[in-house]
């Protein structure tokens, strides 16, 4: 990691993001701060993958919620659970190391299968597709009742994984307000950041990320030197899909639920922003990104009292919103390249 | 085993009812250094995507080294030992020099995804006899002292003779030039001819797409002219500069 | 099947004049715009704010009341307020971009933040309550092979005409065949004159207002609510997709072709119970057919990858 300018702003910003968090709460604001870390850990792991796909390859794609969804379920169904309004039980399932491994997988080539006819579309015509596949992924989970739950969703499947909680969090919590289930995950989530952006500072240097990095500038060329740049590309996306699918394993266990409404357009929208805040094609901007992103969400009841007296959650949700567009718009007019991206670096044509 | 590399029969393309392609015959040989000229729009380049992958003809057939490509993927047919360049350079502008020739020079296998977890020593090797086969074509070149400049920082000659160099990292057998001198300032033109010709002696095949006519006279064994489509002459320099068609073809036009 | 023809023609209509309008536009500046779904809803919700008599107990924003307007006026202000827009986000947001040379992946970027802003600030505004016209109840009547009230056949004939003259505008007048110009050529120079940004100007305003009109049409048939365009906007990619890009013909085709589909897919056997799915079936045509015919029915084929 290089340390310059950009990096120690990004530090800085993102530490004055947590103090504010802290000075703005005075009645338990560890409670908060714990609730923003879990947050940002897992939108971080799902944007490093969005990096992957975008930053690295220049795709565009706006289909990720149903590669954190592919991931949730497969891991999930593969568990013991309960699923749908009779809360029908199945009570023996897989290890849930494996689980997850085959729900990453799963997820991965869930974008082996989007990807393959959808990646030699030009760029905006893949974004369409990417977006109308995961709708279609949402709807047909949301059909499929007798497996997935539907809209009543599965339940009672945290065990799998908060069975293996270390101790020192329970004890660590005592004093505050903040589920230990939680803060597991948490954990979890940041440990899972830093392996993934240990593999990926790996295989940036490797031969296989040069091979990428020429096919992000020129396909042409790169088929005339005698490599296959689709197969390239292919294998890029489903990185990233996995990695979401990773994400998306634990943003289920975050809320103890899982349920299809948890993967829609806005989760998409919501990791575009942070990634693009991070910095597109920087390795550890999405953490930085993400951090502040939810430091900003965190705060937003504050400016809906602006507007409304007593703000219900549907207002609360509006505001928020609002603010999350705002925020993508000026970004990608004044600052593309977000906190620690390359201005260079950035794709911005459609090819 | 016959002499010919490159075969091309009944080859058509067109483009909303204009023809851009349209050869009976053509046979390319091995270890000969053909030019293609013609006027603009004569189809020389539609010819070059034609035979290389990177366009479908409507009609015809290609054949490679006695295998029908016709309807191979551009990535397959340069491994088969067909590398071609681009009319409108194409280099690795956010990459640098040295950065060009090891990715053309590294092999599919070592470009691996799994090679990309792994660090096994036999890698590091390889990645180091990359490094000297980069260095030293750099230094044949005369292009060493750019090794870590990005690429879009190189002049337009430049950047031609780096995407030559990288075609040629890997000892092709079938070298497809398209205009490697266009925009080239004439003391960098010298070179790259130098080079080309010394390529030729070497053993590597050579079809060159270029407007330049004196180049073109100078290096090439044989020279087939494309006019709307159509080959209207084959021959060597001396043939082709005094066939009549050949200066009609090109009356008022001038080479760039 | 044959009794959702006629709720398949309604949303026929309305996603055949949001995919002409999306068509115009990104025929002209080749920009994909995911905030097109929020231009439909303008229409919409800017008539029931208007129309909605003072009485009624909704607030918008929390304070305040509708106006009370005729109807007829009200939707006219709408269209006027739409194509005010449109002409804003033109000239304050797309030109200066444009300006700039910014790329469109960071343009269609944009309008994906422009589109869940606006998306939200209608939710603040107008609330997530699901809202009506202030029209009377009326009966379905059959048509030769289809029922509906007759309000709603009104539309759909209203459509009808609006589509015709959009085509004769595009084809007949000045700045109508500049625009085509522009389109076909995918130039933006100046074309037979008119400046190029008077061209673009003029296009989304009138994208805009056809969009409105699409909203308000919605309004009418079914209901107005904040998310109202963003849950039909891939139905109108669909829509334009299937027809073919740049072409307005294939757009409105396409777009009635989506809509009859979606409608009529509901009484499909292999549908049972699986009605939420109909927008799968949809979509998943407009997957098949990028992968296979990227230009469409009637679309010339460009390089699409």
């Amino acid at each position: 990691m290089k340390i310059d300018s950009k990096l120690i702003f990004a530090i800085l910003l993102t530490s004055v993001s947590i103090y504010l968090v802290f000075v703005l709460n005075p009645e338990g604001p560890q409670r908060i701060l714990f609730n923003l870390l879990t947050f940002a850990g897992i939108y971080g792991l799902s944007a490093i993958g969005l990096n992957i796909h975008f930053g690295w390859t220049g795709l565009l794609n706006f289909g990720h919620a149903s590669f954190m969804g592919i991931g949730a379920y497969v891991t999930i169904l593969l568990i013991p659970h309960a699923a749908g309004r009779e809360g029908e039980v199945t009570s023996t399932g897989l290890p849930f190391i494996l689980a997850l491994i085959i729900g990453i997988i799963a997820a991965a080539l869930f974008g082996l299968l989007l990807g393959l006819p959808a990646i030699r579309l030009r760029g905006d015509y893949l974004a369409i597709v990417t977006i109308a596949a995961a709708e279609i992924f949402r709807l047909l989970a949301r059909d499929f009742e007798s497996i997935t739950g539907g809209v009543y969703g599965i339940i009672s499947f945290s065990d799998a994984l908060q069975k293996y909680r270390l101790s020192f969090i329970d004890n660590a919590l005592e004093n505050f307000d903040f589920s230990p289930a939680q803060a597991w995950v948490g954990l979890l989530s940041w440990v899972f950041i830093i392996l993934t952006l240990l593999l990926l500072k790996r295989l940036n240097s490797s031969p296989w990320g040069r091979a990428l990095r020429a096919v992000r500038e020129d396909e042409d060329a790169v088929r005339a030197l005698g490599k296959n740049a689709v197969w390239l590309k292919l294998q890029s996306f489903m990185l990233g899909a996995g990695i979401a699918g990773l994400a998306g394993v634990l943003l289920a266990f975050n809320y103890g639920s899982l349920e299809t409404n948890l993967f829609i357009p806005l989760l998409t929208f919501y990791i575009w922003a942070i990634m693009i805040l991070g910095g597109v094609g920087s390795l550890t901007g999405p953490i930085f990104g993400s951090i502040i992103f939810w430091a900003i969400i965190s705060e937003t009841d504050r400016v809906a009292a602006l507007i409304f007296e007593n703000a219900n959650g549907q207002q609360l949700a509006g505001v928020r919103f609002v603010l999350v567009g705002i925020l993508i718009m000026i970004l990608m007019i004044f600052r593309p390249s977000g906190l620690l991206g390359k201005k260079e670096e950035l794709l911005l044509d459609v090819k | 085993m016959s002499n010919n590399l490159l075969e091309v029969n009944s080859l058509k393309k067109s483009f909303g009812g204009l023809q851009a392609v349209n050869i009976d015959n053509l046979i390319l040989r091995k270890n000969e250094l053909t030019s293609i000229i013609g006027p603009n729009g004569a189809g020389k380049t539609t010819f070059f995507d034609l035979i290389s992958g990177f366009q479908s003809s409507d009609n015809g057939e290609v054949i490679f080294k006695e295998k029908d490509i016709t309807k191979s993927q551009p990535y397959q047919i340069a491994r088969m030992g067909m590398i071609r360049t681009f009319q409108l350079t194409k280099v690795f502008d956010r990459m640098t020099v040295l950065e060009n020739l090891l990715f053309s020079a590294s092999s599919v296998s070592n470009d691996s995804f799994s090679r990309g977890i792994l660090k096994l020593p036999s890698q590091k090797k390889y990645e180091k006899e990359l490094l000297e086969k980069s260095f030293k074509l750099m230094e044949d070149l005369n292009i060493k002292h750019m090794a870590n400049s990005y690429a879009r920082e190189l002049s337009g000659g430049q950047k031609k003779l780096l995407e030559l160099a990288r075609s040629i990292i890997n000892d092709p057998e079938v070298l497809l030039l398209d205009e490697p001198l266009a925009g080239v300032n004439p003391k960098l033109a010298e070179d790259i001819l130098e080079i080309i010709q010394k390529l030729a002696i070497n053993g590597i095949s050579i079809i060159m797409v270029e407007h330049n006519i004196e180049a073109v006279m100078k290096i090439s064994e044989r020279i087939v002219v494309l006019a709307e489509g159509k080959t209207i002459a084959d021959g060597n320099a001396k043939e082709i500069r005094n066939n009549p068609e050949v200066i009609e073809a090109y009356l008022g036009k001038d080479d760039e | 099947m044959l009794d959702q023809l006629g709720n398949g023609l309604l949303l026929g209509i309305i996603i055949a004049m949001a995919s002409v309008a999306l068509s115009l536009l990104y025929g002209v500046t080749r920009i994909v715009n995911f905030a097109h779904g929020e231009i439909i809803a303008l229409g919409a919700i800017c008539t029931l704010f208007f129309s909605n008599s003072p009485d009624s107990r909704y607030l918008y924003l929390d304070r305040f009341s509708p106006l009370g307007i005729s109807f007829p006026a009200s939707i006219a202000l709408s269209l006027i307020a739409c194509g005010l827009f449109g002409a804003f986000l033109e000239l304050f947001l797309f030109k200066p971009l444009r300006k700039k040379e910014v790329g469109n992946i960071a343009v269609l970027v944009v309008t994906i933040g422009l589109s869940i802003f606006v998306r939200y600030a209608y939710l603040l505004f107008a609330s997530e309550k699901v809202r009506s016209f202030p029209l009377d109840l009326e009966r379905r009547q059959t048509y030769l092979f289809f029922d509906m009230t007759p309000r709603n056949f009104n539309v759909l004939i209203a459509g009808i005409v609006v589509m015709i003259l959009v085509g004769l505008f595009l084809t007949y007048t000045k700045i109508g065949k500049a625009m085509r110009a522009v389109r076909d050529s995918g130039d933006l120079s100046s074309v037979s004159g008119i400046n190029s940004d008077v061209i673009i100007l003029v296009t989304w305003i009138s994208s805009s207002m056809l969009a409105g009109l699409a909203g308000i049409f919605q309004g009418i048939i079914n209901d107005v609510r904040w998310n109202m365009g963003f849950i039909i906007l891939l139905l109108i990619f669909a829509g334009t997709v299937l027809g073919g890009i740049g072409t307005s013909f294939g757009a409105m085709v396409g777009g009635f072709i989506i809509g009859i589909l979606v409608q009529v897919s509901v009484g499909l056997s292999f549908m049972e119970g699986h009605y939420e799915a109909k927008n799968a079936v949809a979509l998943a045509i407009m997957i098949v057919i990028l992968l296979f015919r990227p230009q469409g029915i009637f679309g010339t084929k460009e390089r699409i990858s």
